[in-house]
Parts: structure tokens; sequence; C-alpha cells
């Protein structure tokens, strides 16, 4: 095996760097539509009425029972059966989106779980609104544990976009896939995806550590 | 005869088929102080819980200063209360838990201003000179940058009663307010409990298993046990010569302890 410069320089990085911006893109919109799709799951499954809160309960077991790829093949081969057919990007970003939903959904509960019954009644005995206890007393106390438990959500989706090569989305994978099979000459992009993905998940895990901080501090004393 | 600050009506409260407070008639008049005590499971806690409406009642009717609280009238009938009713006349009452309950990710300060800016919508600096004489007042003016994780457990009974008069509330509810203290501590909260109840200016409820206390401060003390007030009576005469034979039994048991 040798390894060649003039490819890497020349080829490999500069297909790659394009490829690494849809793989930011889908990691970020992923992330986002899980945390919009986590709380509503998480809302539908605490819902005082049962039918509901049975549906949620059943669709997030579900939705974690499944494989991502499969889910990932169903959203992209079978959602076009009903009539809706979505660019594969998007495809992918809405299968990733709803996977984290559902375990997104969990952080929420355990988050809003772990304040404690007396600080819900606290608020009621000094006549806040229903909307001012969210927003003053229980949301400030859920956020410190659940952020860090979200932000490992954000590396692991980020980890998770190289599926969606599988249906021919042009991020970082698929990019050094086509390349080896274009040159024959897969050591060079598949090192340098790897690298990729060592060097954004180091730098985010680091950028997840440092608004883990920053919420604490500015929440919590 | 003036309509009693408080009162319950046939007040009916269930867990499923256990009856918790049973067609319950009980009022306490404007300024009167009335000390509840009973065995564990008698419900002298939740007489408090559902007048503060953290617990639904299954029947009957509560009312303060004559106006139904989990009801309400329309049309000249009585129906079960809108939420702005029930925060409307719930703004008289103020409770202090077993627990302290302090809000933990604020300041002993901002845990008094915040009910009164955000739910009475008080000026800050007008609820900050407010709260910081209630400090004063319960002694811990120095105190008012600490979080509660800072504080001693006597010294957050005393920021939560500090917080709950923040709100001027007219009845004070308070939950066994020293069960949860250290020994050494109760008596700095019971102090200010004292003079709370000296000064005529709250109508107050206490649940407490300090029985001396009660003895001293109450206008009036009700001995519940099995979700029903069993009996009732003056301080001297209900500790002097109890004639129910569970509140003997009752009191030789916790007067033995002390």
């Amino acid at each position: 095996m040798e390894w060649r410069w003039d490819f890497t320089f020349d080829v490999v990085l500069p297909r790659l760097w394009e490829a690494a911006g849809i793989t930011v893109y889908a990691t970020f919109a992923s992330f986002f539509l899980a945390l919009i799709g986590g709380l509503v799951l998480m809302l539908l499954k605490t819902a005082k009425n049962p039918v509901v809160s049975g549906i949620a309960t059943e669709l997030i077991e579900l939705i974690r029972a499944t494989p991502l790829l499969v889910l990932i093949f169903f959203l992209f081969f079978v959602l076009p059966e009903f009539g809706l057919t979505l660019p594969p990007l998007a495809t992918g970003i809405l299968a990733i989106a709803i996977y984290n939903s559902a375990l997104m959904a969990e952080v929420y509960r355990a988050g809003l779980q772990a304040v404690p019954k007396g600080q819900w009644e606290a608020a009621i005995a000094l006549n806040l609104s229903t909307y001012k206890t969210f927003r003053r007393i229980i949301i400030p106390q859920t956020l410190p544990p659940i952020v860090p438990a979200l932000g490992n959500y954000l590396i692991a989706i980020f980890k998770e976009t190289p599926l969606l090569s599988f249906v021919a989305v042009a991020e970082m994978m698929h990019a050094a896939k086509l390349i080896g099979s274009e040159y024959y000459r897969f050591t060079e992009a598949v090192t340098i995806a790897g690298l990729f993905f060592l060097v954004m998940s180091l730098v985010s895990a680091q950028l997840v550590r440092q608004v883990e901080t920053y919420v604490k501090r500015s929440i919590q004393h | 005869m003036s309509e009693p600050k408080i009162r319950f009506d046939k007040v009916l409260k269930a867990y499923g088929p256990l009856k918790v407070l049973e067609d319950l008639d009980f009022h306490v008049d404007a300024s009167e102080v009335v000390t509840i005590i009973g065995p564990s499971g008698s419900g002298k806690t939740t007489v408090l819980r559902v007048l503060m409406t953290l617990e639904p009642i299954q029947g009957g009717v509560m009312y303060v200063d004559g106006e139904p609280l989990n009801m309400m009238m329309s049309d000249g009938q009585l129906v079960p209360a809108s939420k702005a009713h029930v925060r409307r006349i719930r703004d008289k009452i103020g409770m202090v838990f077993q627990s302290f309950n302090l809000f933990p990710h604020m300041t002993a300060l901002e845990n008094c201003i915040e009910a009164p800016i955000h739910s009475k919508g008080m000026a800050k600096s007008k609820a900050i000179d407010e709260s910081m004489d209630l400090l004063a007042m319960v002694g811990l003016a120095d105190k008012r940058d600490h979080y509660p994780s800072q504080l001693s457990g006597g010294q957050q009974q005393r920021v939560a009663i500090a917080r709950a008069l923040a709100m001027r509330p007219e009845i004070l509810l308070f939950d066994e307010p020293t069960s949860a203290l250290d020994p050494e501590m109760v008596g700095e909260v019971l102090s200010v409990i004292r003079r709370l109840a000296e000064s005529g200016d709250y109508t107050i409820l206490l649940v407490t298993h300090q029985m001396g206390f009660a003895r001293d401060v109450s206008d009036r003390v009700c001995f519940f046990d099995g979700g029903r007030m069993v009996e009732q009576g003056k301080p001297e005469a209900l500790f002097g010569h109890p004639r129910n034979e569970r509140l003997k039994q009752f009191l030789s048991k916790v007067l033995e302890a002390v």
C-alpha cells in the first residue's frame, strides 16, 4: 500500500470538503428537528388522555426498536408509495430526526421527573400561572441535567449521518466511496473521511462541554 | 354573625375507595390561629393541601371570605371553578411546607420577589424593598444573596416564610413547618411563627407535632382522626381535659415522648 499525497490534496480533500458541508447540515437539521420532535412526543406521552399517551408510548417504543438504517430505507422506499416523494437528503434528515426524537423524548421526561413535586406545589402556593411555573421554575431546573444528554445526541447524530450514503446522499462517506470506486483507490478517501469525523467529533464534544458549563453557570449557581 | 374566613362545607377527599376527609365541616374565623393535631393518616395535612388547591376534592365546597374556592357562582348556580377564579381566591392564601420547597436556582431574595413580580405584577424595586423587610423580619437580611443550598434548614424555612409573606396573604398555612428540622433549629422557626400568630394580621392554620407550641399560640386546637374532626376546643381544654378516647390515647403517646 502506498499513500499518494498529490491524490489526497488534488482530489480527495476538495471533494470531501464539499461533502463535509452536507454532513454538518444534515447533523444540525436532524438535531433541531429531533429537539422539537422529542418535546412533542414527550408532551403526547405525558398527556392526560390515555389514548393519546398510549399511542405516543407505543410509537416511541416502535421507533426505538427499529434500526435507523431500516427507518431510512422505509421512508425512502415506502413514502413514495403513498405519493410523498422527498429528495434523499430531506428523507435522510427526517429519518434521523424521527429516530432521535424518540430517544430525546425520554431525556426530556427524565429531566422533568427529576424536578421534585414540591417545586410544583410551591409554585401553586405562590399563585404562579402554569406558563410562569414552566418558564421560571421548572425549565431552569430541567435544563442543567438534560443539556449534556442532548449534547451527546448531537454527537451521536453526527456519527449516524454516514448511513445516509445508503440512499445516495452526498455526505462524506458517500463521497469517499465514490472517489474510491472512480479511482480504484480507497485508502486516502476513507482515511481522510475518518479523520474528518474524528476531528469534528472532538470539536463538537468540546463545544457541548462548553455549552454545558455555560448553562450550569447561568441557570444554576 | 360575620362570615368565617375559611369554611369547609361537607368536604370529601378520597383516593379511590380511601376517604381521607369525610364530609368535613370546619371553619376558621378571621385572625384566628387554629392548630390541627392528630396521628399520621388522620387527614390533618390534607386539610391544608386541599385548601391550597394542591389536590382536588371529590365533594363539598370550600369557602374563603364567603366566596367558594373550588366552585364558582354562574347564573345563580355553583359550578366547578375556572382556573382564573381559583387563582383569584387562592391569592389570599400562602403556604409553608414541611420540606421548605425553596427554588434551588434562586437566591433567598430572588425566591421572595419571584411571585410578587411574576404573579402579582409588582414592580421589581418595590418587590425588593418589601422582601428585604420580610427577610429582616425573619432575621436573614444578610443572607439575601445566598442560595438555599448554602443555608441551614432553619434558615431555609425562615426564607420560605418570608417568601409566603411577600405575596401578602391573609391566610397562612403551615404544614409541619419544623418536622424536617434538626432539633436545635426548631426554635428559630417557631419564634417567627409565634410572632406572626401574635400579630393578629393573619388567619393561621397550623399542622404540627409541637404540642407545647400548639398550646401556647393557638386560639383553638382541632384533633383529627380517620378523616374526621373528632374533637376541638381551646388548647387548655383540649390538652387539659380531653374527652374523646382516641384523643386521650394520642396525647398520652405524644406527651410521653417529650
